[in-house]
């Protein structure tokens, strides 16, 4: 096992390095100048500029700008935004909760009412039962993520006014940030009105957790009901059914264990696909998280911003799928077997 | 009365080349403590009829029976609930392909502790300790000795003689009346075969758990059970007291099998045939009508197109117009034509 995950950590780093290398060499492509590109500082006097080039050794061969471009990323310097003026470094921090409290929520969603329901769509034994809950799937699967937000927000938040459709929390709140996740900030704030605050984060995430989730939610429907079809016809099942076992406790022991394999193995790889939905859904909502800011930046030709951003997304992408597999190791014997094979 | 008693059990399957009757009219009766032993070709409908008793039906059979009688209660008017409460308990069930039979993602040992009886008298913050300990004592009895190895293991782990004793293990711990062997004993080497018939012949006899044994080996159904049904092609060809078989078969398909046991005397001379009946076993899909031996049976005529009825002589039963009996059984024959 130990021998594994070493194996998974060096798959991590060399994927971050190959994700430098790009990084280190794209950035020379910029349309602008390469001290621009690097620090993000518009004009620097004399002294910046050979700040500058001592820091990133501009003067050096290219392999030698590559390790000092190297440590200077991983020691954390990652230039300040040409727009706000502040370290790109200090924007991250304060972008990134935003989008994984998102991504948690809908996650979450996804997993709660995809799991019941796949499992319900392969126990049924009536065709319309059935074949709705496919129907409704492959619509979810299929709507465009960005026209499914605008329309919920113009129902739910418009013409309804159920719902407010943008941001995070209603300015009239003042939360200390502690966790950067508005639903446990407002909790720990101890403000009179923290809980008026807490149900205002709920009500302001419903929305885009909602249009995020669909997609997940339809995939783990339907990978969750397929690998129960198969899993129920298995003779392991046949024989707990032949030792009495209650069918609630088939399922939920010897078949639900089976059947979530796949579906973490699937979210695995639609991580990429799920990363570019929040994006969308965070510049629909006007979600301060990663993905809004990045657009942003790309569209104000911030390049440090956008090198971060992209950096920080890359990373954690690789990072999640890496854990995902090792998940689904731990989580499957099966997989073991062929790891003890191939060691 | 006895234990179970099965009339003219039909098994169909929805296939794609239409519906195949899978198992045509059988009839099987197990008294209270006895070894009845069921002997077939691979294909021959034994494990399907083994799962139409216990009650776990694949999702395309249609099944129909003229009765079904388990202990005195109609099984086929049972409710799928009341059913599963009779397995387990009940009726119990080794099957064909015991590590496919084992869930792969859970230890053993926490499949053998689920299929442990209960004991209602210990407080419950002792039940599941009780039950590991009972699992340990019937892993002993199944002949496992290191039972922290193969209880902290995984199915695919074991080898497959190792999971059927544990999957034995889990079926004689609830002490059932009817255990259905379902080829207890393949993929085992010989010296496991005979301790786990052994082990099943000592149930028998001191805890009077009847035993329903399939197998495809006449000789070692011969040497363990008490009555013996001879099956080909999803019919029953003959049944009755395996002493009195073995001695005089009717049917010709028995005598065939009888005939063909390979003898390891070391008469034969080198490299001539083994004597079997000619032919090979009807497809599915191409089931011949009648009585299905007809093909290759040595005594068909032209009378075996139509399905000779289940003929009733002392305690022996045959399905055959022209069996090897003095007197010919006519009580049902004007019926089936």
């Amino acid at each position: 096992m130990v021998r594994y995950l070493l194996r998974r950590l060096n798959l991590f780093l060399a994927t971050s390095l190959v994700l430098f290398i790009v990084l280190f060499i794209v950035t020379n492509q910029f349309p602008v100048e390469q001290r621009f590109a690097l620090t993000g500082i518009q004009s620097p006097n004399a002294q910046q500029i050979a700040q500058i080039e001592t820091d990133f050794n501009l003067n050096s061969g290219v392999f030698n700008q590559f390790i000092a471009y190297l440590q200077q990323r991983l020691s954390g310097n990652l230039g300040i935004s040409a727009t706000s003026q502040r370290p790109v470094a200090d924007e991250l921090a304060s972008v990134l909760p935003a989008t994984f409290e998102l991504a948690a929520v809908s996650g979450t969603l996804a997993l709660m009412f995809g799991l019941p329901l796949g499992i319900l769509a392969s126990l049924s034994r009536h065709k319309v039962t059935q074949h709705t809950i496919m129907a409704i799937t492959l619509t979810g699967y299929s709507i465009p993520v960005f026209w499914l937000g605008l329309t919920l927000s113009l129902w739910f938040g418009v013409e309804l006014g159920w719902l407010p459709i943008s941001g995070r929390l209603n300015l009239l709140y003042e939360i200390e940030p502690v966790t950067g996740f508005m639903l446990v900030d407002t909790l720990l704030s101890t403000s009179p009105y923290s809980t008026s605050a807490f149900f205002d984060a709920v009500l302001h995430i419903i929305l885009p957790a909602i249009t995020l989730a669909v997609l997940p939610f339809t995939v783990v429907v339907r990978i969750t009901r397929s690998a129960m079809m198969t899993i129920m016809d298995q003779t392991y099942i046949k024989a707990a059914e032949a030792r009495g076992l209650h069918t609630s406790r088939i399922v939920l022991r010897h078949a639900l264990p089976n059947a979530v394999i796949p579906v973490i193995k699937s979210l695995g790889l639609m991580l990429g696909s799920f990363a570019s939905y929040a994006m969308v859904v965070e510049v629909i909502f006007a979600w301060p998280g990663i993905g809004s800011w990045l657009v942003a930046g790309i569209y104000q030709r911030d390049y440090t911003v956008i090198q971060g951003g992209v950096l920080a997304v890359a990373l954690i992408i690789i990072f999640l799928s890496i854990m995902i597999e090792v998940l689904h190791t731990s989580i499957n014997p099966l997989s073991r077997k062929e790891l003890y094979a191939s060691n | 009365m006895p234990l179970l008693d099965i009339r003219n059990l039909t098994i169909e399957l929805d296939t794609p080349h239409g519906r195949v009757k899978a198992l045509e009219r059988v009839s099987l009766t197990i008294n209270a403590a006895e070894i009845h032993g069921l002997v077939g070709e691979s294909g021959s409908g034994r494990s399907l009829l083994a799962r139409a008793i216990l009650g776990i039906p694949g999702h395309n059979w249609s099944i129909t029976a003229d009765r079904m009688m388990w202990d005195g209660r109609n099984l086929l008017e049972m409710s799928s609930k009341q059913r599963r409460n009779l397995m387990g308990s009940e009726i119990s069930m080794i099957f064909q392909d015991p590590s496919s039979s084992l869930d792969p993602v859970i230890s053993v040992g926490a499949q053998l502790i689920e299929s442990m009886p209960a004991h209602k008298q210990t407080p419950f913050w002792r039940r599941t300790k009780k039950k590991k300990q009972t699992a340990e004592k019937w892993l002993h009895k199944v002949g496992i000795k290191n039972t922290e190895r193969v209880m902290s293991s995984y199915a695919w782990e074991l080898s497959e003689g190792e999971c059927q004793k544990v999957m034995i293990a889990m079926a004689v711990a609830n002490q059932p009346r009817l255990l259905i062997a379902d080829e207890p004993t393949n993929s085992m080497e010989i010296q496991t075969q005979a301790q786990i018939f052994r082990l099943l012949s000592k149930l028998n006899q001191l805890q009077g758990v009847s035993i329903l044994l399939i197998s495809h080996e006449l000789e070692t159904l011969s040497m363990w059970c008490d009555q013996l049904s001879v099956m080909y092609c999803g019919q029953i060809m003959e049944s009755g007291p395996t002493s009195e078989i073995v001695a005089q078969p009717y049917h010709p398909y028995t005598k065939a099998l009888l005939d063909n046991i390979p003898n390891y005397s070391g008469e034969m001379n080198h490299k001539s045939i083994m004597p079997t009946l000619r032919g090979s076993a009807p497809a599915l899909q191409h089931l011949p009508i009648g009585c299905r031996l007809g093909p290759r049976c040595p005594e068909a005529q032209k009378k075996c197109v139509n399905k000779p009825n289940l003929c009733h002589k002392k305690n022996r039963y045959f399905a055959c117009h022209f069996p090897y009996h003095e007197e010919q059984c006519n009580d049902e024959s004007t019926a089936s034509s």
